[in-house]
């Protein structure tokens, strides 16, 4: 590599030649970037099992607060609202409302501050490793779903067992796909605000609060259709939030065992698909800005 | 070792400059005005912008071990941070053959689990499957040598000890390209005894190292050629013992407080220095020499059959009879004329190259890096299984095992000609105390 002379005894710069070499840590195309993820799937589940255990590890109880943790918040909700506030007025069934709302929405609520702060928490992964960053989002998802499946076993029982019997209908089944469509729909929040979180680091500080705002506009422990009775526009933008349409597809083939209006469906599989098609590219579209911190 | 010049590149970077916008708490920097009073809000006292790299160009060869020298701040870990695909650099680009695995000086990955369970986690997110993981941990916990520790978690392991189990994990993967950033000068003596060998090992597989150190020592003995990074630039590039030795003596009259002798030789140095330059050749242009945007399809109005597109098509012009000009009362445009023009018509060129029909189709996007080149070996095999060669073959692969031992022979050779210098110093030195 030093200088050489040519027979004239001019310096000439050495040429080398890039057969076979190839720019590094570029955005690949949607297709190999989704190939490389597949391949990363053994590592996603790796990964989210690590960080389910290494925050339960902490505890004395360990594994016991993935059931204790929503079982206490149902609790609370219910001392607060069910019998000081008394806003289970015209809500058959409360404590099951309740049960459902609280569970499922901290679902999607962990997903989401979990994948803001996604690509700050997965820094030394993306310093050491090379492997499409989405797979850090993904596995904050994955690891809320693998939380999420004990607590759903606990509101089953939950449900059971507390006095207003349930209509046991067919309808049951439709609970599964609900749940798939909320991980759907968490799995393209979670990218999205990954980006997001990355580019702004202030809004894990915001995160908190529009987790809260977004809680109590579900209808997690109020029935927003009665509440809201006399503010058509209001409504109509509340039940544009597609949790509430989770929500409230859950508590009907769940609990009381009717059929729900097909608008919630569409409503449903269009947040979940379209914000996963979004989230997604919104994430891959900054891949190569995630190892500068 | 056959000429440098003659290995194939496996790293090249052409005109990388990094420049970072960070927040200082310069007093002299201190913005005005509005910007001042939004600063104060936010807890900031200003901003600085930091050029970590100023164009380097850089090139490095299959088997080479570059050592990367310079005091703190001189963007060495900024350099490796961008080979590494980490970062993007801002102005220029990084070609490499293998994906480069980095090594850097934070060691653990996920604190609060076990060393095994790392081991597992970093095997899974370097692309090596479940099955391949399993099969490598023996040899991970083997190089690591961290015995029963290897179950503790690793945010209990000591500083030494993380590396050793970082630089395992890394080479469990086989990579081709390894960057170590300072991450093996916490081991102790019989670590970096494994890991030269580990090295050793890499490089006889035509790999290529890079490799941070403070200790110009360590580049001496290790290094086949070291680069001398001073403020983001490039300052010598050339045979490890010379740099080393240079930047040694720098260092060491920098240390001293002997500035003017440490800035004359800075001076020396800088003078010296030739901004390197490199040419790179570019394998697409040779393949397909008309450029892409020339190649671009252009929309077509009108379809029709290859050879009726051939025919030219010649609208004819009306002639205005001579006496009707004659005629016209004055010669200027009239102001109402809408007859329209005739089009200029060009001939329709022959295809480009890339659009050929029996052209290879080019691939805009390359193929997605590995850390190592792909298991699959071609394995000869006859048609028939009955066939003695056949069988022998398929019993054990040859080439492979061959290509192996040699690999294991340069490895060893350059183990003995290491320990042969070192026996070499030791005596020299034991011979000099004798004599005091």
């Amino acid at each position: 590599m030093s200088e050489t002379k040519n027979p004239l005894g001019l310096s000439s710069i050495p040429s080398v030649s890039s057969e076979g070499l190839v720019p590094v840590g570029r955005r690949t195309s949607l297709r190999s970037y989704l190939a490389a993820l597949w391949n990363r799937r053994h590592f996603i589940i790796a990964e989210s099992r690590a960080k389910m255990s290494s925050s339960t590890r902490k505890n004395l109880l360990g594994y016991g607060w993935l059931f204790l943790n929503p079982l206490l918040s149902v609790l609370a909700f219910w001392f607060i609202f069910g019998f000081i506030l008394q806003s289970s007025r015209g809500i058959e069934n409360f404590i099951g409302y309740l049960v459902i709302g609280v569970f499922f929405f901290q679902f999607t609520g962990k997903s989401m501050t979990g994948g803001t702060g996604a690509i700050r928490s997965g820094a030394s992964m993306i310093k050491g490793f090379q492997f499409p960053r989405a797979a850090l989002p993904i596995s904050v998802v994955v690891r809320n779903f693998l939380d999420f499946i004990p607590s759903v076993v606990v509101m089953a029982i939950l449900i059971a067992v507390i006095p207003p019997a349930e209509v046991i209908t067919w309808r049951v089944a439709l609970v599964i796909p609900v749940i798939i469509l909320q991980t759907i729909f968490n799995v393209g929040l979670a990218c999205f605000l990954a980006r997001v979180g990355h580019k702004i680091p202030d809004l894990t500080n915001f995160m908190s609060i529009v987790s809260r705002f977004w809680l109590y506009g579900s209808g997690v422990f109020f029935s927003i259709e009665d509440r809201l009775g006399n503010h058509p526009t209001i409504l109509a933008v509340m039940q544009f939030n597609p949790m509430h349409s989770y929500l409230t597809l859950t508590r009907n083939s769940l609990l009381y065992g009717v059929d729900s209006p097909t608008w919630m469906w569409v409503m449903g599989i269009a947040w979940a698909f379209g914000l996963l098609i979004v989230g997604f590219l919104f994430f891959w579209r900054g891949e190569e800005s995630y190892g500068r911190s | 070792m056959a000429d440098p010049e003659l290995q194939e590149p496996n790293i090249i970077a052409e005109n990388v400059q990094v420049r970072y916008t960070v927040n200082t708490n310069d007093p002299g920097n201190r913005a005005k005005g509005l910007r001042r009073i939004a600063n104060a809000v936010s807890g900031r006292h200003g901003q600085t912008t930091v050029r970590a790299l100023r164009g380097v160009n850089f090139v490095a060869r299959e088997g080479e071990m570059v050592g990367i020298v310079g005091a703190n701040g001189s963007g060495k870990s900024t350099f490796l941070r961008n080979v590494a695909g980490v970062e993007q650099p801002d102005r220029g680009r990084i070609l490499v053959r293998f994906q480069p695995l980095l090594l850097g000086v934070s060691a653990a990955l996920q604190p609060a689990l076990s060393g095994s369970e790392n081991v597992r986690l970093g095997c899974l997110a370097m692309g090596l499957s479940p099955e391949e993981a399993t099969d490598a941990f023996d040899r991970v916990v083997e190089l690591s040598a961290l015995g029963a520790a290897i179950h503790r978690p690793m945010g209990t392991y000591s500083s030494g000890m993380g590396a050793r189990l970082r630089f395992a994990i890394a080479l469990a993967a086989r990579p081709k390209i390894l960057l170590i950033d300072e991450a093996l000068s916490t081991g102790d003596a019989t670590f970096a005894e494994r890991s030269e060998r580990a090295m050793d090992e890499l490089l006889a597989e035509a790999g290529t190292v890079l490799l941070v150190n403070h200790a110009a020592k360590v580049i001496q003995e290790l290094c086949t050629r070291a680069v001398w990074m001073h403020k983001g630039e490039i300052l010598m590039n050339g045979p490890a013992e010379a740099v080393a030795e240079k930047y040694r003596w720098w260092a060491w009259n920098v240390a001293k407080g002997k500035e003017d002798i440490a800035d004359k030789l800075l001076q020396d140095v800088v003078s010296n220095a030739v901004k390197e330059e490199i040419n790179i050749l570019e394998p697409e242009l040779i393949r397909n020499p008309i450029p892409r945007h020339a190649a671009r399809p252009v929309k077509e109005t009108r379809k029709g059959a290859r050879h009726m597109r051939q025919q030219r098509e010649i609208e004819e012009v009306e002639e205005t009879p001579a006496p009707m000009l004659a005629a016209a009362e004055s010669q200027v445009w009239p102001k109402d004329f809408d007859a329209e023009l005739p089009k200029a018509k060009f001939p329709s060129l022959p295809k480009p190259a890339s659009q050929a029909v029996s052209a290879p189709r080019i691939h805009d996007e390359p193929p997605p890096l590995r850390l190592r080149p792909s298991r699959n070996r071609v394995v000869l095999r006859a048609a028939n299984p009955d066939d003695r060669a056949s069988s022998v073959a398929a019993s054990d692969d040859f080439t492979g095992r061959r290509l192996a031992s040699r690999a294991r022979k340069i490895a060893d050779e350059r183990y003995e000609k290491r320990e042969r210098i070192r026996q070499a110093e030791s005596s020299s030195a034991a011979h000099e105390d004798s004599w005091r």
